[in-house]
């Protein structure tokens, strides 16, 4: 490549290129980020004690007071910066040529980690996504319900169901949730150094240790309530019945 | 490996694979010009004491036979210092990036028993068998003006002083030698980026808080905040592990990440 060739390129698109990725870098944190921890805490409240799932239920509903607004806040707060780091982030890794067998140092083997939990982040949040909301019966397509007739934690029925679907939807969550935190955790942890708040080693290795201790954490939540999702049953613990379930919503 | 208990032995020379006169293979990646295909030759030659692989290129040299008994061409390959300070014999030696002035033969026999392994630079196009063409890097300083700007030959008096504090900040960034292991190594450097690499965001750091050299500073940002800058690291890190000289390159980085997005934001307010 000539000097003037890249150069008349460079000028071309070099506004655009710098914002891009600090855009890419911060959608992964203040949208994306943000939202995978709220939600994981959300989930986790189906461990809540009390009838089951109650707690989890007047979570989700909280979420869904927003209304009619509930879906252009998810479009725009989650699904289009999801869908500008994930274009980005794919054309990052394109850009890259990973070389862990001739270098295996640990930041190096983090480097090739951030982008196969990218990859299967993107690929779990399609199948999630379709599965609670989308249609498409035969697999358990779309079968998130906030309500049903009988009134109760339709919420934690419904996403308890979709987990039991078949055996190896569990296993497919827990892949998915250790990818995803493992990803924003370790994207913290770079995106401290991109944003030039940690420069020395001895700094970036204090927030490698809080960045760690924050995935392991994150993990536990989400695996917690995957379990919780999984071991969920309706007609455990104190509340036996539709009926006391209505109960317990109205009072 | 030796052993204690045969620390007495009267052979002890057979116990060390890498004793003094012990035949040990060198197997080499070669490629005849610019644009031909490559392929491997492989040497046996006899340890000397302190040998390392210029050594053994020159051995090569004296006497190009491989092992099949072919006479061939002697291996082509540069170097200069010998001293590990001008960078020209960077090759990759067992899979991995380093000179070849400073690597020594049984250090390597000690990483891979079963021989050594050279090849050329992966990142960079090949002059001749393990020769490379650096100019890339050279353009890439060109870009960012790493250099201190005087406007001629003509005695201009003593220049800004230097803090000892600012002088320690910048003399290791000083030792770059263009050698190109972390570019080699960046998983980032590649034909499908743009990335200048490490290197030379290394020296537009180390010339930005110049006295004198701070003159084009925001013309570097705006090379380090533009296509193939700052934004193309993914922080990998290999770049700070195999530079020979030590730099603290990730320092670099972070700063140049700093430093380019203040630039723009100061840029976007049309200052
Ligand atoms: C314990 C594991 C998880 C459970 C039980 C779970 C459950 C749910 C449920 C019930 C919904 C629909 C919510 C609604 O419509 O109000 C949902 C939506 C969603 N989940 Fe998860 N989820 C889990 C893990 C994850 C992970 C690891 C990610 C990765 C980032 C993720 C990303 C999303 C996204 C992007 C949506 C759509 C956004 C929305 O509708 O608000 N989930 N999840
Ligand atoms: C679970 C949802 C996701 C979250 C919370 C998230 C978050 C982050 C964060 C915080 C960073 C660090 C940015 C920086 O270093 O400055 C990052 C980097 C990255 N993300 Fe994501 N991300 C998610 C999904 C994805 C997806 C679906 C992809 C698509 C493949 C992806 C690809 C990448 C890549 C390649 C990087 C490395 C960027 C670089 O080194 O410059 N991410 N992500
Ligand atoms: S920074 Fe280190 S590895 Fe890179 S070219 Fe300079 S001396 Fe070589
Ligand atoms: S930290 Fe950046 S520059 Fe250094 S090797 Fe990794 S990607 Fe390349
Ligand atoms: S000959 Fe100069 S570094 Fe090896």
């Amino acid at each position: 490549m000539s000097e003037e060739h890249s150069q008349a390129q460079a000028a071309a698109t070099d506004g655009y290129h710098f914002l891009i990725h600090r855009l890419h870098s911060l959608t992964g944190l203040i949208p994306i980020g943000v939202f995978l921890m709220m939600h994981l805490f959300t989930n986790a409240s189906v461990l809540a004690p009390g009838p089951a799932g109650m707690e989890y239920q007047k979570s989700v509903e909280r979420i869904h007071a927003l209304g009619p607004l509930l879906v252009p806040v998810e479009i725009v707060g989650i699904f289009l910066p999801l869908l500008f780091h994930s274009i980005i982030g794919f054309m990052i890794i394109y850009t890259g040529k990973s070389n862990t067998q001739h270098y295996r140092y640990g930041g190096n083997i983090r480097y090739s980690f951030q982008r196969w939990t990218g990859v299967i982040a993107f690929f779990f949040i399609m199948y999630h996504v379709w599965q609670l909301h989308w249609v498409g019966q035969p697999f358990r397509g779309g079968s998130f319900r906030l309500y049903n007739e009988s009134g109760g934690p339709a919420a934690a029925v419904t996403t308890a169901e979709a987990i039991k679907a078949a055996w190896w939807v569990a296993p497919v969550y827990a892949v998915g949730i250790l990818a995803s935190v493992y990803h924003l955790s370790n994207g913290i942890w770079t995106s401290l150094i991109t944003w030039g708040i940690t420069i020395r080693p001895r700094s970036q290795q204090m927030a490698g240790y809080v960045c760690a201790g924050f995935g392991v954490i994150l993990s536990l939540i989400g695996l917690g309530a995957l379990r919780g999702f999984k071991t969920f049953e309706v007609g455990s613990g104190a509340v036996q019945t539709a009926e006391s379930l209505q109960e317990a919503t109205h009072h | 490996m030796a052993t204690a208990t045969h620390g007495h032995s009267k052979h002890p020379h057979e116990e060390h694979a890498h004793a003094n006169g012990r035949k040990f293979t060198v197997r080499v990646l070669r490629q005849e010009m610019a644009h031909s295909g490559s392929h491997w030759e492989t040497f046996e030659l006899p340890h000397e004491e302190g040998m390392n692989i210029t050594t053994v290129l020159q051995r090569i040299a004296a006497n190009p036979v491989t092992t099949d008994h072919e006479q061939t061409t002697p291996v082509a390959y540069d170097a200069c210092c010998l001293e590990e300070v001008c960078g020209a014999c960077t090759m990759v030696i067992n899979g991995r990036v380093r000179q070849g002035c400073s690597a020594l033969v049984h250090k390597l026999l000690e990483e891979s028993p079963t021989g050594i392994e050279l090849r050329p630079m992966t990142k960079f196009h090949v002059v001749r068998d393990l020769v490379v063409d650096r100019s890339p890097m050279f353009q890439h300083l060109k870009r960012i003006k790493a250099w201190v700007r005087v406007d001629g030959y003509h005695d201009v008096g003593p220049g800004p002083r230097i803090s000892p504090k600012e002088q320690e900040e910048a003399y290791p960034l000083s030792r770059c030698m263009t050698c190109g292991c972390c570019l080699e190594a960046c998983p980032q450097f590649n034909d499908r980026s743009p990335f200048i690499g490490p290197a030379a965001i290394s020296q537009a750091i180390l010339f930005n808080p110049h006295p004198t050299g701070r003159v084009d500073r925001d013309d570097r940002l705006a090379v380090l905040a533009g296509q193939g800058g700052i934004v193309d690291c993914g922080n990998s890190q290999n770049c700070v592990k195999v530079c020979p000289k030590d730099i603290p390159l990730t320092d670099s980085i972070a700063k140049a990440g700093r430093d380019t997005t203040i630039y723009k934001i100061r840029k976007w307010f049309g200052r």
